[in-house]
């Protein structure tokens, strides 16, 4: 099985606060691998460094075998990232930001056309996409946000806290639509949350994480068994006590 | 031009243009505003002239003799109005006065002919009915002065004239005598003589010598303001992240921010200076015009191509300079308003100079002052302009290379922050006024 990510002794220190304390994980092409833990935890910095937004003070990442620090331009046309507090551009229509976002993928006029024909219906937002950015809702926002992160069908799809913040309707569309384009595509996902029971529903694999540091890591329903426990929650406080 | 440069351009366009702080403040009330403004002036002016045409005049004559009546004849002669007011002592002449629709009132003393015929000096009073305090006041003042010292110049060529009678020297023009000198200026400019006073040439020079900095100045500030808005705002609607992360190099991203601010600040800047054009021509409409018919061409002051293409470089290089400079300051900061606070202090170091020299020389300076604003790479943005325009290019060229390395060295710091990661991770929130919660915080 080929790895789609590959972290190895991650360390990321912000003048003396540790970010990430010597982190490793290994997320498998075409799974769902799920990043948990409390806020500040550590979660976004992981992703942020995997997403070649910032570098690692230490250790190393590859995705599909490319070192993120080295050849991170190489490693960019492989992923799509979505950011924990993302937004879309407000004088655009949603539209207008899609065609935007897939030039940057393809030069190709009809894969242009086919990536936001895929982002529209991956939205669901029909004709409101017609509408500047600026009147949607935080819901709309996020749904064309995630649109423009799976339409380009990247080989990597890096997804913070993807339903942060959103109402029970909003959030279910996007967790439906995570989990309908790895069956259909086999792309693979690795996302974060706090919400540990949207990871348990979503993710293949797991690694908690806290205070910069993997706890525990696995499928969850081995930890499950591992820990003792009912669900992935119950799993973090055990785990956490053997820290 | 890249793909992907061309699509983040047309993005960068659509954002500004779009953005209603951008469209309506930088480009569309200048060119609303100033013209409104303008009007407005000429309005004003059209009144004050309407106003003087119908201007009155009242005369109380307490001479009664040849010489007053010849002064009435006179102000007749000029085309005013005049009134004959009854005699009376002052309180009753005023009120008479203000009976009338007249503002202007000369009362013609006694004893003014008999002056005026031996040889002294004839005194007049001239009452003014200040109603308003507005321009058509003080203008309709200098209108009787004007006449009186029209009246005054005819005396003296008439008593100039009798005494060159009397004294046999007929052939002397008694005007001679009045203005025995007559000074033909000329001014010597780039090597070339022009019939002017150096006053006429110096004022059309200043016009252009300030309107060359208003202009550096506005359009290095619009766009500025600009390109550290569109950075800030990407930071502050969280849009920078992703933008990021695509597939596209980060001095591309920077390319297309610095080349989408230049566009929208050209027009913005010539929204500007149509509106200012506009505004300058209604403002100065009221002041005398044509007193001078040399045109800058004909001193030899216009530019050819090859002067063209080096004000285009000096603007160019300029502008490239103070937006990569607002880029990577703006990157710092996570909101618009931070962005555009912390914009208006790198404000001094390019309006400072541009200020100095739009009144002074660098040479008049004090030796300090002139190393300062030598050291300053905004000094050389208009030092430029200038030799240019005086054909000077060896200066010219000097201190575009001195822009130039100047506009280098902040491309490339620029360039540093974007590919590293601080463009991710810098915030500087918006001024906190830590003084005041020291003073307020329950101890």
């Amino acid at each position: 099985m080929t790895n789609a990510v590959e972290a190895d002794n991650l360390v990321k220190r912000f003048g003396t606060l540790t970010a990430l304390n010597e982190v490793s994980f290994v997320v498998h092409e075409g799974e769902i691998y799920g990043i948990i833990g409390p806020n500040g935890a550590g979660k976004t910095t992981a992703l942020r460094i995997i997403g070649t937004l910032i570098r690692p003070t230490s250790g190393t990442v590859r995705v599909f075998d490319i070192d993120v620090t080295k050849d991170s331009s190489k490693v960019r046309g492989l992923l799509s990232y979505l950011p924990e507090e993302a937004g879309a551009y407000r004088n655009l229509s949603g539209f207008e930001y899609l065609r935007f976002m897939a030039s940057f993928h393809t030069k190709n006029s009809k894969e242009l056309d086919r990536m936001v024909e895929e982002g529209a219906a991956i939205s669901g937002l029909g004709n409101r996409l017609e509408d500047r950015v600026k009147g949607y809702s935080k819901g709309m926002n996020r749904r064309l946000l995630l649109a423009r992160a799976l339409m380009v069908r990247p080989r990597l799809a890096i997804l913070d806290e993807p339903t942060g913040g959103l109402d029970v309707v909003h959030a279910l569309h996007i967790r439906q639509t995570i989990r309908d384009h790895v069956e259909k595509l086999g792309t693979t996902i690795l996302l974060s949350s706090h919400n540990m029971l949207e990871v348990e529903y979503l993710c293949s694999r797991v690694a908690l994480i806290n205070q910069g540091r993997v706890v525990a890591q696995g499928p969850p329903n081995e930890l499950k068994d591992r820990y003792r426990a009912q669900n992935l929650e119950e799993v973090f406080v055990e785990a956490m006590k053997n820290v | 031009m890249s793909s992907s440069l061309r699509v983040l351009l047309l993005k960068e366009l659509k954002e500004l243009l779009r953005d209603p702080k951008i469209l309506v403040g930088m480009v569309l009330m200048p060119i609303i505003i100033l013209p409104i403004m303008g009007g407005a002036i000429t309005l004003s002016q059209e009144a004050v002239k309407k106003e003087l045409a119908s201007t009155s005049i009242a005369v109380v004559d307490r001479d009664a003799s040849i010489a007053s009546s010849s002064l009435v004849g006179f102000l007749r002669y000029t085309n005013q109005t005049v009134l004959s007011i009854p005699l009376g002592d002052e309180k009753q002449v005023i009120s008479r006065l203000l009976e009338t629709n007249a503002t202007l009132l000369l009362e013609i003393p006694q004893s003014y002919g008999s002056n005026v015929s031996k040889g002294d000096i004839g005194i007049l009073n001239v009452y003014a009915v200040v109603k308003s305090l507005g321009l058509a006041e003080s203008t309709r003042g200098s209108l009787i002065e004007q006449v009186m010292s029209a009246y005054s110049y005819t005396l003296s060529i008439q008593k100039i004239q009798e005494l060159l009678e009397r004294s046999n020297l007929t052939r002397i023009n008694p005007q001679n005598v009045y203005a025995p000198l007559s000074v033909n200026y000329h001014s010597v400019v780039k090597g070339k003589v022009a019939e002017a006073a150096p006053q006429a040439i110096v004022g059309l020079l200043m016009s252009q010598g300030i309107m060359l900095p208003i202009t550096m100045i506005m359009m290095l500030t619009f766009s500025m303001q600009i390109a550290a808005t569109s950075i800030a705002v990407e930071k502050e609607e969280k849009t920078l992240e992703t933008l990021m992360t695509l597939p596209i190099g980060r001095l591309t991203i920077m390319i297309g921010k610095l080349a989408g601010s230049i566009l929208v600040a050209v027009a913005g800047a010539f929204a500007y200076m149509v509106g200012f054009g506009y505004y300058m021509n209604s403002a100065m409409g009221f002041a005398d015009r044509g007193s001078t018919s040399i045109s800058l061409s004909s001193l030899g002051f216009s530019l050819d191509l090859g002067a063209y293409l080096l004000l285009g470089v000096t603007i160019f290089v300029t502008l490239v300079s103070g937006l990569a400079l607002a880029l990577s300051v703006a990157v710092f900061t996570d909101s618009v308003r931070s962005a555009q606070s912390i914009v208006g202090v790198i404000y001094v170091p390019v309006m400072v100079p541009m200020l100095i020299l739009m009144f002074a020389d660098l040479a008049m300076l004090p030796l300090p002052v002139q190393i300062a604003l030598y050291a300053l790479p905004y000094t050389h943005s208009l030092l430029a302009s200038r030799a240019i325009f005086m054909g000077d290019y060896i200066t010219a060229l000097t201190s575009i290379g001195y822009i130039t390395i100047f506009t280098v060295i902040v491309l490339y710091v620029a360039a540093r922050i974007f590919t590293s990661e601080r463009v991710i991770t810098a915030k500087i929130g918006p001024p906190r006024l830590s003084f005041l919660r020291r003073y307020h915080s329950p101890s």
